[in-house]
């Protein structure tokens, strides 16, 4: 049995005793998924009040209301929290237990994100769907069965983007005592950088040069805008193009410091 | 317990070096801005230039004191650490890479770290090593079940791990460890923490283990009872050097090369004549009782002098306790000079 097949099948495994242990906490779940709309909805109100009162914006109510709609769902499917978690392993030296056994050692953080997701599925998605009943007359929603598959692909790349830079920032504590700064910046500056709290097109144009192409903004913006904006067909080629380049040299990247890192752990504790 | 192979060792280090390399840091607020601008770096040698064999079906007990490397070295040899120089090869690999093909042929336990999920029974961590193992379900099945029986788990495999006790908690890691039959098992405290009868059970349990399978056992212990009870040899590290790699009656002999007697009289001992007698050190006359150590070569000469010494009542010739042998070495950090 090769080793792909092998680490998929403990994935599996791992996703099935993950969503087990985590059916034990309902309660957690529920609130983290109305943490994960309410920010989305009150933002929405705020813009939707701003554009109502004449504020001049390079949006319209339309891509206002679809983005911030879709953004709770999107937030959801491609954040990762296991920088902390995986940075604590490390450094408290917890990573040994799985490092003796033949499957890889992030399999079991891969399990543990998909499984969150598939059971905050359950919650989110009843609720997106309430508010986008109350909304669907003033959104943007694409005919086009190609855009919604663009949208779940831009979702999956996003998705592995975020994994890819948490790992490279847990990484980091195979060296640094505590990494828990970092963390918590990566969390501050991906909520402004990805769109996450303001749409990227509201940022100042000084700065869209940058904006439309560093990372941040493909891990959640740029899927919301496959559905919400008006991208051409060249825009959506391009972004994907980068969005994939993204993917694949913070994988390249995470592989060659995790190798490193594994070579300066010291296991510690008995 | 020790099985005589034919076969090449199962594990061979020649000058094994691990190295750590920290930053020291003042406690206080002036330490820790100071350590801000300015970092001293430290390198601090663990295990130093060991050189060993092991056989296959041999269980080897790692003694030394706290910090000796005994640890460190269990960790090389099980791949969670690089060497820092040195040649180590376990079952043909290099620990380090580990392989699967090298991953699926041992096992570490940690008596102070799980491999269980923690909120589901133990059942569901079993199920993830017969997909990391690649098991069949007939030998998981078969595994399982002789474990079980053994381990007197039966009635745990459904229960969540969290609401067992330690011991329980134990025999479960023990199980997941075993489950794919390995060929050597490194246990690092397996026993620490857990009450009489669940330390007599987990000993019982690899004794057995050892016998029916010829699983290697390596093991570091506090506990000499663990190693008297398991081990055929023992190698001590002290200081990140083997100072010792042994039969364990060897190191009695070593340590205490005397006999320890004790002879109990009807009637009061006249002290006087007792330090008269010959091959006899370290005399300690209280009433009717006498304690004293003997050479081993003459203590046949000797029990026959005390003999005539009065009315024997009761007379015990015993070496040393190895729990008292180790605390004095460990507390003189070890005499008995270097193997390697």
């Amino acid at each position: 049995m090769n080793a792909v097949v092998r680490n998929l099948r403990v994935l599996r495994r791992m996703t099935a005793a993950e969503i087990a242990q985590q059916s034990v906490y309902r309660g957690a779940w529920l609130i983290f998924m109305l943490a994960n709309i309410c920010v989305p909805i009150i933002s929405l109100l705020i813009w939707r009040t701003a554009i109502a009162n004449g504020a001049q914006l390079p949006i319209d109510e339309r891509y206002v209301t679809t983005y911030f709609v879709l953004l709770g769902f999107v937030t959801m499917a491609t954040s990762s929290w296991m920088a902390g978690f995986l940075a604590n392993d490390i450094r408290l030296g917890k990573l040994s237990t799985w490092m003796v056994r033949p499957a890889s050692l992030l399999v079991g953080f891969v399990a543990n994100n998909l499984s969150e997701k598939f059971l905050k599925l359950f919650a989110l998605v009843p609720m997106i769907g309430i508010v986008w009943w109350i909304f669907r007359d003033s959104m943007n929603i694409p005919a086009s069965l190609g855009r919604w598959v663009l949208f779940a692909f831009s979702i999956v790349l996003g998705a592995i983007l975020v994994f890819t830079i948490d790992i490279l920032i847990a990484a980091l504590a195979f060296w640094m005592d505590d990494v828990s700064a970092l963390v918590q910046a990566r969390v501050i500056i991906a909520g402004v950088l990805s769109g996450s709290v303001v749409p990227l097109a509201l940022m100042p144009e000084w700065s869209q040069g940058f904006v439309d192409h560093q990372p941040f903004r493909y891990t959640v913006s740029f899927p919301v805008e496959i559905v919400a904006g008006e991208l051409s067909g060249g825009d959506l080629v391009a972004g994907l193009g980068i969005q994939f380049g993204y993917v694949v040299a913070a994988g390249v990247l995470a592989r060659l410091v995790w190798a490193a890192g594994i070579r300066a752990y010291s296991a510690v504790g008995a | 317990m020790t099985y005589k192979h034919a076969q090449p060792p199962v594990i061979t280090a020649h000058d094994l070096t691990k190295t750590y390399t920290f930053h020291q840091q003042r406690a206080g607020l002036g330490g820790a801005l100071k350590s801000l601008v300015r970092r001293k770096y430290e390198t601090r040698l663990a295990v130093d230039r060991i050189t060993f064999t092991i056989e296959p079906g041999e269980v080897v007990g790692l003694l030394g004191p706290n910090g000796a490397g005994k640890t460190t070295t269990l960790k090389m040899l099980s791949g969670l650490l690089y060497t820092t120089s040195g040649e180590l090869q376990v079952l043909g690999h290099t620990p380090a890479d580990r392989k699967h093909e090298y991953l699926r042929r041992i096992a570490l336990v940690m008596g102070q770290k799980t491999m269980l999920w923690w909120d589901v029974p133990a059942m569901e961590s079993l199920l993830l090593h017969k997909e990391m193992y690649g098991l069949s379900t007939k030998e998981f099945e078969r595994n399982v079940a002789e474990l079980a029986e053994l381990l007197e788990v039966q009635d745990l495999l459904n229960v969540q791990v969290r609401k067992t006790s330690l011991g329980e908690r134990m025999k479960l890691e023990l199980m997941a460890a075993l489950v794919h039959g390995p060929e050597i098992l490194f246990l690092d405290e397996p026993t620490i923490g857990l009450d009489v009868v669940a330390k007599a059970r987990v000993r019982s349990f690899l004794a057995d283990l050892n016998r029916a399978r010829g699983t290697t056992v390596l093991i570091t212990s506090h506990d000499m009872d663990d190693i008297e009870a398991l081990c055929s040899r023992v190698m001590i590290i002290d200081h990140g050097r083997l100072q010792f790699d042994g039969a364990l009656d060897q190191l009695v002999r070593t340590a205490r090369p005397r006999k320890l007697v004790q002879a109990t009289y009807a009637t009061p001992v006249d002290g006087s004549r007792v330090s008269g007698l010959n091959g006899v050190t370290a005399v300690a006359v209280s009433g009717q009782t006498v304690k004293l150590e003997a050479d081993r070569d003459r203590a046949g000469e000797v029990m026959e002098q005390l003999t005539r010494l009065g009315p024997l009542v009761d007379l015990d010739v015993g070496d040393a306790d190895v729990e008292d042998i180790m605390r004095d070495l460990f507390l003189r950090r070890s005499t008995l000079g270097e193997v390697s």
